[in-house]
């Protein structure tokens, strides 16, 4: 061949290109719910572009906390007591977490299909879906605050319930996961069920099942911010009283509090699992990176 | 001694896994099980300890009978015989000493197995077996930094520490090399020969059943097709266990290379 | 390996010293203890009140557990459920769409170069560090309260939640597809759009849906902060401390939560 020309001449019919038309129809129909919604929805779009002129003044406010030097008073004290707040963020955080592993454990173990039977699995996973259905928020005003009462105890519990539910999945399935050679070979030493799951389920599973708890510390941190709202103590509690009041240098300084606290933990938090799943600081892999589930 | 008699495996499934097997094994002797990918070979073995129920005919190890046996009663039968896997089921994230120590757990009680608290005698009894396949200065190591052949002996170690009357392999060398795997077998046989223990072992290999094994058992759709010593298991008896398809399509492999 | 070594014979000889636990193992153990009781003081964690006054707070837990279902007929309820809906669908949808521009660059994989995807990463993990509450008090301080502000506050906490995931999701792509069209000579946005896009696009879409199903929840707390939808009605009603109306109406949003996402279910079946 001396030419570069690849083509041929047609030889026959050639294939048909498959009908566009499911894409289109789901552009449409996405395209037509945007519209109605942006109809229907009383958002009063006009205030919208108050943004750019309200965002720069407040920010600026904001700043002007920030940029105060941090050892004068108020300023010192704001710093202090703010920090003070976040503190009991990160109490309620870590005690709700502990609480929830130490519910979710045993349950976790009820609802793995290779451990229990099947007529315990299924009401164990159903009550774990319920408690993951379930807001924080949620058990904080309707449980934990009549009981507990107001406050950071009240918080912590809401977290440690709340944590149960995704605990007990995730952890579950961690369990339904491990090989089941080991468990083979102790069932025939003659070793009886407890004495195998010790020894050949829980080494496998435990490193994930650790792993998990710190994930779930990272997404109560958030979820305790929220918790204040409603009084059940931490960050959130001041933070609504700050914007109520409008004491933007003290918003300013409450949100980098919370943005670099919370930063902090999650680097620490992300180290520590790596170093639990890998035995080592190499990089990788989903468990590794930061929380997104909120719910 | 474990006696089979007419011993019969139906998997859930409808499978037959045996069909009608009876053999008698006297203590002390070295058996090899051979035949074709599944001819029944893992399914004998594995009815011996009970990990595979008999569902007809009549089971018996050193006068128990396996069959409608308790829990229980299974649970102690199967503490006296040792396991061996091809893939070596060691818990990986768990020392070697810990691995081994799991073979004394039928005789440990629930705290102290939920706590790890051993007694010294059962450590003495670990440490012993890791002598004996020569890896006890491993034993602090963790089962998954180990190579192949000495996973394999640390397994071999978990199956002396119950002191078992028996020891069941199954295809213990199939993922070794062949220096590895002839070290292995030797492993075996020496125990056989020391201690005495009744040793049934899955192979593939027809070379190492020939050199390890007293006896031979070959095995076809989950029948009995050949027992004998391994003088008498010659290569026409080989054929007949293995097949005469087998050899017809080693050479049909054979040909297109032949050609190129 | 001669003859067998007689039980009476055996010592220790040649057998390792048992190692010390390690430095990480008690060091991790150490930090567990002081930050659980640091914790535990902090909160002031007792469980007594479960033990001590059982009774305690029961009226309110009655009234929860008896949900007051007529409050679901007022018109006010229905308008904050759709309200509540119309917020959801539009703060998925623009927070998703600018989230898959900033994965794109969040990623190794599609990034122009390392600054970029170094700074976009920085940015997301400082997104994602506040909550969405915090996000709804913002903007309804700029914007003043409403259904707005709620669209806004979810757009950003969509944005760091879609990002963040989709931009691993990249990072875990295939990269042969990637060599191929990049060695036909592809330009840095063709590549990102026929080599990078559909190999995550069914993991986009499917995280599209999940902050979707957030969003419906987070009504309920942005509702709290004047940030409009169920929200507002449900701390209306808990001001006014009507607990079972309360419990209607959370119990209808998880029914309606979860009809939602079987629907979303069926529809993601059919996109992938
Ligand atoms: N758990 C099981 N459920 C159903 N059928 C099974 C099961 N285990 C084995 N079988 C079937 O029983 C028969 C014998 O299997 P077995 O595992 O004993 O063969 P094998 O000789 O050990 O083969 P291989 O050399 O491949 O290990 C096969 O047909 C197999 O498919
Ligand atoms: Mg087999």
């Amino acid at each position: 061949m001396t030419t570069t020309q690849t083509r041929s001449a047609p030889t026959g019919a050639r294939p048909k290109p498959p009908s566009k038309a499911r894409s289109t129809v789901a552009l449409l129909a996405t395209a037509a719910i945007v519209i109605a919604t942006v109809w229907a929805v009383d958002a009063r779009w006009e205030r919208f572009p108050a943004i750019f002129t309200e965002a720069p003044t407040y920010i600026s406010l904001m700043v002007e906390g920030l940029v105060q030097n941090p050892l004068e008073m108020p300023w010192s004290e704001y710093w202090t007591k703010t920090s003070g707040y976040m503190f009991e963020s990160l109490q309620m955080a870590w005690m709700g977490t502990v609480i929830g592993a130490l519910l979710s454990f045993p349950l976790s173990f009820l609802a793995a299909s290779n451990v229990a039977p099947r007529w315990v699995v299924l009401p164990v996973r159903q009550l774990l879906n319920i408690i993951r259905a379930l807001p924080e928020i949620v058990l904080a005003i309707a449980f934990m605050i009549p009981i507990f009462g107001l406050g950071a105890l009240a918080g912590t519990m809401a977290l440690g319930i709340g944590s149960v539910g995704t605990l007990g999945k995730l952890s579950s399935e961690a369990i339904e996961e491990v090989d089941r050679g080991p468990v083979e070979a102790l069932r025939a030493t003659g070793a009886n069920t407890l004495q195998s799951l010790r020894w050949a389920v829980v080494p496998q599973a435990l490193p994930e099942i650790v792993a998990f708890w710190l994930y779930r510390f990272e997404i109560n941190i958030r979820a305790s911010a929220i918790l204040g709202i409603v009084g059940a103590g931490g960050i959130g509690s001041i933070l609504s009283q700050l914007f109520n009041a409008r004491l933007w240098d003290r918003i300013g300084i409450t949100l980098v509090v919370i943005i670099v606290v919370t930063v902090i933990v999650d680097q620490i938090s992300a180290a520590v699992r790596r170093r639990i799943i890998f035995g080592s600081a190499r990089p990788s892999a989903e468990m590794a990176t930061g929380p997104v589930e909120v719910a | 001694m474990i006696e089979f008699r007419d011993v019969s495996v139906t998997y859930p499934n409808g499978t037959k896994g045996l069909d009608g097997v009876t053999l008698t094994i006297p203590d002390g002797q070295f058996v090899v099980v051979v035949g074709l990918s599944g001819a029944g070979k893992s399914t004998l073995v594995r009815t011996i300890n009970g990990l595979v129920p008999v569902t007809g005919g009549e089971l018996t190890v050193n006068g128990e009978n396996l069959v409608g046996a308790s829990k229980r009663r299974l649970r102690g039968l199967r503490s006296r015989i040792g396991m061996i896997f091809q893939s070596f089921n060691l818990v990986n994230r768990v020392t070697v000493l810990n691995n081994v120590l799991t073979g004394r757990l039928h005789s440990t009680g629930m705290l102290r197995s939920l706590l790890g608290w051993f007694s010294a005698d059962d450590k003495e009894r670990a440490f012993d077996a890791l002598e004996r396949v020569g890896i006890v200065e491993k034993a602090y190591i963790r089962a998954s930094q180990l190579s192949g052949g000495q996973q394999q002996r640390v397994a071999i170690a978990r199956a002396l520490a119950q002191e078992p009357q028996v020891v069941l392999a199954d295809e213990p060398v199939a993922s070794l090399d062949p220096p590895t795997a002839n070290a292995v077998m030797r492993d075996l046989q020496r125990i056989n020969r020391e201690l005495g223990i009744t040793t049934v072992v899955n192979l593939h290999f027809l070379d190492l059943a020939r050199r390890y094994g007293d006896r031979i058992i070959g095995m076809r759709a989950g029948k009995v097709v050949f027992d004998g010593t391994a003088a008498e298991a010659d290569d026409a008896v080989f054929e007949e266990i293995y097949g005469r398809s087998l050899t017809a399509e080693d050479v049909a492999e054979r040909e297109p290379g032949a050609l190129a | 390996m001669s003859a067998p070594a007689p039980t009476a014979a055996v010592t220790s000889r040649g057998r390792p010293r048992k190692p010390p636990p390690s430095i990480g193992a008690i060091t991790a153990l150490v930090v567990f203890v002081a930050v659980t009781l640091w914790s535990a003081i902090g909160v002031e964690f007792t469980l007594s009140p479960l033990i001590v006054n059982l009774t305690r707070g029961s009226d309110v837990i009655e009234q929860y557990l008896h949900p007051n279902w007529e409050i679901l007929t007022r018109p006010a309820v229905r308008e904050g459920f759709l309200e509540t809906l119309y917020i959801a669908i539009l703060a998925s949808l623009v927070g998703c769409l600018i989230a898959l521009v900033l994965a794109m660059l969040a990623s190794k994989v599609s990034a122009p170069n390392t600054g970029v995807y170094q700074v976009m990463k920085l940015i997301l993990s400082l997104v994602r560090s506040l909550p969405d509450v915090a996000y709804g008090l913002l903007f309804v301080a700029f914007v003043g309260s409403g259904a707005l502000p709620g669209i806004l506050a979810l757009i950003v906490f969509n944005i760091g939640v879609v990002a963040k995931l989709t931009s691993e999701s990249i990072d875990a792509v295939d990269h042969g597809p990637v060599e191929a069209v990049e060695a036909a000579g592809a330009t840095r946005f063709q590549r990102g759009r026929y080599a990078v896009l559909p190999q995550v696009a069914p993991n986009y879409l499917s995280y599209c849906f999940y902050v979707f199903e957030l969003n419906l929840r987070a009504s309920l707390v942005l509702g709290f902060v004047g940030a409009g939808g169920i929200g507002e009605v449900i701390m209306l009603l808990v001001s006014r401390l009507e607990h079972s109306s309360v419990s209607a109406v959370v119990i209808m949003l998880f029914a309606i939560v979860f009809v939602l996402d079987q629907a979303s279910r069926a529809v993601r079946r059919r996109l992938t």
